[in-house]
């Protein structure tokens, strides 16, 4: 019990006396340090990457999700603790749903990540819940064109044109701010994403990692679907040809 | 006072008997601020079309069941399905009939649930329209589970079946007969057409050839004899064309505005509506109005 | 106008017959609804395991649930047991499956037949609310008035009414029960409207399984 605000970060239900709620905050972290998360908004349609370290040499590749179809419109990808975001799909899916049903017309984007939002936030009002250690990174294509929200634990939802979350979130938001996003397709696109998810790698552990990517855009009818795999590894693959290629003439330049 | 006249009670209507009617006794509670030429029946239950909801007998009483849809408004009628070579054929009018009114003639009465799979429907439509929201919504949560594969044709109808029946269950049937047509690729040896139907009460079977209401007598024979399930397209086309045509003849309510559907390898595809060549020159029909005074 | 039922009576006809050492069981295939033939094609009966059959004349809808409701059993009573559910078990809880539905029943009229545990073939009759009664032989369905007498004629099994109480399977070879039961069903289609397109006979036996046999009938 030292300095200013401790003994303040226990409960949801009370503040700090600087006016911060800290384990709202700590949820946030949970999100922060989990695996990175990318979307990205082109003119033809949005992009979701994921990427995952393999846990175990024994996991089926593909088996650990964390990019989730919403709707026929919309997808999802949940940074953070896999279990509290698939809490937060399973009500989108219900609210997609639902939505559809009464008024017989896709849900927009902006209801739907609000909506989410609202959701997160509730469980940040009762000393019996838990805030959510995930977030909802949403790609959609509805009457207004592509979409990428950010909805967070917290409870704030805004919308981007590119945005990062997870480890490293720092870097790629730097390289996302270099590209023309609003002039490029989302075939374009895909290379430069997965060229952020590989630059920031942690070059010193020797582990493998997995690039998960999903995608919608004219090109796949206005459907949130997978890319497919050959396109996803080609994709991967020019990324780190393109990576190695600067770095060599890097050390071009320093030689 | 004129005393109480004791006419039966489906006589008692028009404006003519008013004079037989007390104003004033119980029974008629809205006559007092009327004027006295003013015909109000004295005991409203008592006379056709006339309604006070305390005593209208289609209302919920006391220990009876509650009342569901006993009967439909707005229907269509057969819906027809045959397999050929390679996949299914489905076809039907676009009537919405409100009893014997042709009141709706653009009604889509065949649906396309996903690739594999048709579903087409006869009797009340807005019922109908139901099935459809579900069945949208149980293709949308199938897409979401993002597992590569897709409901085939006899999944669809064995949760058509559960609907159907659970529906019954509850005494507040869909009004429907449903046909699902489909082929299902999963099979190991090659592509499987498949034919079901389902009832209101759930009754339900498969079939080389299906048709509802009218069709079941009218189009079932032409099947029974000239449909196989190793048939041309052409040849399934024009058995299609001719059943539907003995449908347009005989069946009252029924319009010449068609709708084809076909499933196969390469997936869904639904016709634009169309119309069948008929012949009414018959002696008969040459002018109907000939022995019909003030006919035109 | 008549109140709208939740019932139909899809008609067909069903045989179960009970020999030392075998069982049949048979049923016609037709759907019928009132005066049309929905389909001359269905199975009305349910093969639970090698052991016990089901056979369920009566309404379509309801016959489907019920022959769902007890695989589902059958299977979880195989998987909690690690045996297949026997004849006279399966027989039980037809009965109490029935009797469950007292106050709006399944409006089936069923046999459950097969083997019992001396390899003798076994026949429970019941009706649509459950009651029920082990017998050698029976007859449910649109055509039970046409072939009951018959079976009672010709099978020359001994009376239930006998005291002391005799095994009531019938004397003749499986050979002859399965031409009594062909002879029951060309005969019943002859009458019955709704007993048609063909039969399915099961035959039962310790050491051969189940066997099935299909025997076309009158189309019209």
């Amino acid at each position: 019990m030292s300095g200013v605000g401790s003994g303040y970060d226990l409960s949801v239900t009370t503040f700090s006396p600087e006016g911060r709620v800290f384990q709202t905050e700590y949820a946030g972290k949970a999100t922060d340090n989990g695996v990175p998360c990318v979307g990205v908004c082109c003119k033809d349609g949005a992009i979701l990457a994921v990427e995952k370290p393999e846990e175990t040499k024994m996991m089926l590749p593909n088996s650990n999700r964390r990019i989730f179809t919403v709707s026929r419109h919309c997808g999802m990808a949940v940074p953070g603790k896999l279990p509290d975001g698939r809490q937060i799909v399973s009500r989108a899916q219900q609210e997609a749903e639902n939505y559809k049903r009464f008024y017989g017309e896709t849900i927009p984007t902006k209801v739907l990540t609000d909506r989410l939002a609202n959701f997160c936030h509730v469980f940040s009002l009762y000393w019996h819940l838990r805030p959510l250690g995930s977030a909802a990174l949403t790609a959609s294509f509805d009457d207004d064109g592509p979409h990428v929200y950010l909805s967070e634990t917290n409870g704030v939802s805004y919308r981007y044109y590119g945005i990062a979350v997870g480890k490293g979130r720092q870097g790629i938001k730097t390289e996302l701010e270099r590209m023309k996003l609003d002039q490029m397709t989302c075939k374009e696109a895909l290379k430069a994403v997965c060229k952020c998810l590989i630059k920031q790698r942690d070059d010193s552990s020797n582990k493998k990692f997995e690039i998960e990517l999903a995608w919608i855009s004219e090109e796949t009818g206005r459907e949130f679907v997978r890319v497919p795999a050959d396109l996803a590894k080609e994709c991967e693959a020019a990324a780190k040809k393109e990576i190695e290629q600067e770095e060599d003439d890097d050390s071009d330049m320093e030689g | 006072m004129i005393p109480h006249c004791q006419l039966p009670s489906h006589i008692a209507t028009g404006p003519h008997v008013s004079p037989f009617v007390s104003h004033n006794e119980a029974g008629a509670p809205y006559g007092d601020h009327r004027s006295e030429d003013v015909h109000v029946p004295a005991n409203p239950a008592s006379v056709p079309f006339a309604v006070a909801p305390s005593t209208d007998k289609g209302e919920v009483a006391m220990g009876e069941p509650r009342k569901h849809t006993t009967t439909p408004y707005v229907t269509g009628n057969s819906v027809l399905a045959i397999k050929y070579k390679d996949g299914v054929l489905m076809a039907c009018d676009m009537l919405g009939a409100y009893g014997s009114t042709k009141r709706y003639k653009s009604v889509q009465r065949i649906i396309r649930v996903n690739d594999t799979t048709i579903v087409g429907a006869s009797g009340e439509i807005s019922d109908f329209q139901y099935i459809s929201n579900l069945l949208e919504e149980l293709m949308t949560q199938d897409f979401c589970y993002d597992d590569g594969c897709t409901m085939t044709p006899s999944e669809i109808h064995a949760y058509l079946c559960r609907v159907m029946y659970n529906r019954r269950n509850k005494m507040d049937p869909l009004w429907n007969s449903l046909v699902v047509a489909g082929v299902d690729k999963n099979g190991k040896e090659g592509n499987k057409s498949f034919i079901g139907s389902v009832g209101m009460l759930g009754t339900s079977y498969t079939d080389s050839h299906v048709a509802t209401s009218f069709g079941n007598y009218l189009s079932r024979p032409l099947f029974r004899e000239f449909q196989r399930d190793d048939m041309s397209l052409e040849e399934a086309v024009s058995l299609m064309q001719e059943a539907l045509r003995v449908l347009f003849y005989r069946d009252k309510t029924s319009i010449n505005k068609f709708v084809l559907a076909k499933v196969d390898g390469e997936g869904v595809a639904i016709s634009k509506p169309f119309a069948l060549d008929t012949k009414w020159d018959f002696k008969a029909f040459m002018n109907p109005s000939k022995h019909a005074v003030g006919s035109w | 106008m008549s109140r709208w039922s939740p019932y139909d009576l899809n008609g067909g006809t069903c045989i179960a017959i009970g020999g030392e050492g075998y069982c049949i069981v048979a049923a016609s295939t037709r759907l019928s609804t009132g005066f049309s033939i929905l389909t001359a094609d269905k199975s009305m009966i349910l093969e639970v395991n090698d052991k016990c059959l089901i056979a369920s004349a009566g309404f379509d809808g309801d016959r489907s649930q019920l022959h769902k409701v007890l695989t589902f059993r059958s299977e979880n009573y195989e998987h909690f047991h690690k045996k297949p559910m026997s004849c006279p078990a399966m027989a039980q809880m037809l009965g109490n499956t029935l009797y469950y539905k007292r106050f709006f029943p399944y409006y089936t009229f069923n046999l459950c037949a097969g083997l019992d545990d001396q390899g003798r073939g076994c026949v429970y009759t019941y009706d649509a609310i459950g009651s029920h009664e082990r017998v050698g032989y029976s007859c449910q369905g649109s055509g039970k008035d046409l072939v009951q007498p018959v079976l009672d004629n010709q099978l020359k099994a001994p009376s239930i009414l006998e005291l002391p109480p005799k095994v009531a399977v019938t004397s003749l070879s499986q050979a002859e029960a399965i031409e009594t039961v062909k002879i029951a069903f060309s005969a019943a289609s002859e009458r019955d409207i709704y007993t048609g397109d063909a039969v399915e006979i099961f035959i039962l036996t310790p050491e051969h399984g189940v066997q099935k046999e299909i025997l076309p009938l009158r189309r019209d």
